[in-house]
């Protein structure tokens, strides 16, 4: 498909964007923390995905490499994520979580608190801490997209557990 | 306030188990949990005008390939300038000047490299050419410090590719901040641009406008 | 009466000149209140050897877009503060009266979201024929690609100490595009083209720019 659209084929790219838009869309919204953002965000990405359509080096992995400019498009929203923006409209309905020990209902408040505190990390440590437990990946799956080493990762994500401890106990 | 124990991190990180963890450890650890439990994992659907917006912004830009950012970097001959500050430096400046002096009525003094002396008397002004791709408008204005903010006074009017508006204007040197207002009440910025808070909840985009002297940017 | 008035009018526009134009300005574009909001600033930024023109041309800009009168007061007071802290930042740095251009530089670096310490920094470090109105605008530019403050200034550092021009300061925030649309994160970017400089450390005929020698590329 990509091919087709770098022969000249525009349209083609519409199959693209319908199949790649809602991936990644989660991961833009927690990093951004509004759905209006990451609509922004991937809008953004995309086009800009379409300019740079020639650079691609793995065109069978367009969604590794679309991802990578989601990626830098988040980054440099850096300094509007400072203000928490429109919160996500949550459900009081018990969130899926397997771990969850003592299957109390999760209420929207606390919810909220974590997407607030997620938004207060740094936007590498917000990363690790979306990609692992939003978007379930593991920390050599993270490396393999994002680069870094198993370690370095997994020094990143805990003091992101220490900071959001620290973060939601001043809330109390 | 002290983290939390590295064996609860390990916990969380999904390679013990609660049960796994020393007793003194269980409250802690539940803790935790209950922390990471709240995470919000519901998947997220975009709107379906997405990817209109998308398909629009796409077909513009297979329209007319030369306006791609690498390229104009890469091969400064390009007559039109897409807004792009940061590439107005000195030796691109140059060039851009030079382009520039050959429209008919160019009022733009330039200071060849080099050249000592003082500034010159009149303010050095750089013809900036503005675009911006907005098919679904009726008209689209300029606002920036340039013009006191007045899009009225400032319309771009419909260049040759379909969609895309412009504008261009003789800019003074030094930093401007502007936007783009669709339909009189839409405020764009230039998503290419880099871009500052205006101080009312949304973002101005920058430019800054070089000669050639030592007094660049 | 009318013979005096262009008298009158050609000594408004000898001696307060400037002080005129802002007010017509301000009421041609700005409703009443606002307007006597922002003069009050103007006159304190001027006691205090601050720019007007910013303060200004933020109440027309907020004019424009429609906003509450509250709300475009609100913005005038916080460039009157980022001017004030800029001028404090830039004073520090080692400029007993910095100008007009400088102050307003250093604004725009605050706003992007840069400190009052690194404007110190930026200031220091910028010796002939780097301005320090250039590279806080050139650091502020970039810190709003999205680069970290701290890796702004250590990238501006390494390109003014191992330079030769000052086109190696200006041309950064379009090299930092370029790499970020390659797919890198403004960090990387910063963090590359920092290594890069710094890698030119070690080139041969590689002169420190010093004092008052004007070093440019040939």
């Amino acid at each position: 498909m990509v091919r087709a659209v770098l022969a000249g084929d525009v349209e083609r790219y519409a199959e693209l964007v319908g199949r790649y838009r809602d991936r990644y869309a989660r991961y833009a919204a927690r990093m951004l923390g509004s759905v209006d953002a990451a609509e922004d965000a991937v809008q953004d990405a995309f086009i800009r995905a379409y300019d740079q359509l020639a650079q691609c080096r793995d065109p069978d992995n367009f969604a590794g490499w679309f991802f990578l400019i989601l990626r830098n498009r988040c980054f440099a929203e850096r300094r509007r994520a400072a203000r928490i923006g429109p919160m996500l409209d949550v459900e009081t309905q018990p969130i899926a979580a397997p771990e969850q020990p003592d299957g109390v209902m999760e209420t929207k408040e606390r919810v909220r608190a974590l997407q607030e505190a997620l938004l207060q990390l740094t936007p590498d440590q917000r990363e690790v801490f979306v990609l692992k437990h939003i978007e379930g990946l593991s920390y050599e799956e993270i490396a393999a997209r994002i680069g870094g080493s198993v370690p370095s990762l997994k020094m990143r994500m805990h003091r992101a557990y220490d900071r959001l401890r620290e973060r939601l106990k001043n809330r109390t | 306030m002290t983290g939390y124990d590295p064996l609860v991190k390990r916990l969380l990180d999904g390679e013990l188990a609660l049960a796994e963890l020393p007793p003194e450890l269980q409250a802690e650890g539940a803790e935790a949990l209950r922390l990471l439990a709240v995470t919000d994992r519901l998947p997220v659907t975009l709107p379906a005008a997405l990817d209109a917006r998308v398909m629009e912004a796409v077909r513009a830009r297979a329209a007319s390939p030369s306006r791609r950012v690498l390229r104009w970097i890469a091969e400064p001959r390009e007559l039109r300038l897409r807004v792009r500050p940061w590439v107005l430096g000195a030796g691109l400046a140059a060039a851009a000047l030079v382009l520039l002096l050959r429209a008919p009525g160019a009022r733009v003094s330039v200071r060849e490299p080099g050249a000592t002396a003082a500034r010159a008397a009149a303010p050095e002004r750089v013809f900036v050419r503005f675009e911006l791709y907005a098919p679904a408008a009726k008209q689209v204005g300029l606002a920036g410090t340039f013009n006191q903010w007045d899009q009225a006074a400032t319309p771009l009017v419909r260049a040759a590719k379909a969609g895309v508006w412009t504008v261009t204007l003789a800019l003074p040197a030094g930093q401007h901040q502007y936007a783009f207002v669709v339909d009189g009440r839409r405020w764009v910025t230039d998503p290419a641009a880099p871009a500052v808070d205006d101080g009312f909840g949304r973002r101005n985009s920058v430019i800054a406008v070089g000669g050639t002297g030592a007094r660049a940017l | 009466m009318t013979r005096l008035a262009p008298v009158l009018l050609l000594l408004l526009a000898g001696s307060l000149a400037a002080q005129e134009s802002t007010t017509a300005r301000l009421n041609r574009r700005v409703p009443p209140g606002v307007a006597a909001a922002v003069r009050a600033l103007a006159d304190s930024a001027a006691a205090r050897g601050l720019p007007t023109d910013p303060l200004v041309d933020k109440a027309i800009e907020g004019s424009a877009k429609g906003v509450d009168p509250e709300r475009v007061v609100a913005a005038v007071r916080l460039v009157f503060t980022q001017l004030d802290a800029a001028a404090a930042g830039i004073r520090v740095g080692g400029v007993v009266i910095p100008d007009r251009e400088t102050i307003e530089a250093g604004a725009f670096a605050l706003a992007a979201g840069m400190t009052g310490q690194q404007i110190s920094e930026l200031v220091k470090l910028s010796i002939t024929p780097y301005t320090p109105a250039a590279t806080l605008r050139v650091a502020g530019t970039l810190t709003a690609l999205g680069v970290p403050a701290s890796q702004t200034v250590a990238l501006v550092r390494e390109t003014i100490r191992n330079g030769r021009a000052s086109a190696d300061l200006l041309v950064l925030p379009g090299r930092v595009q370029a790499q970020m649309a390659r797919g890198e994160s403004p960090a990387q970017a910063a963090a590359g083209l920092t290594r890069a400089a710094a890698a030119r450390a070690g080139a041969p005929g590689q002169a420190r720019p010093k004092g008052p020698e004007n070093s440019r590329r040939p």
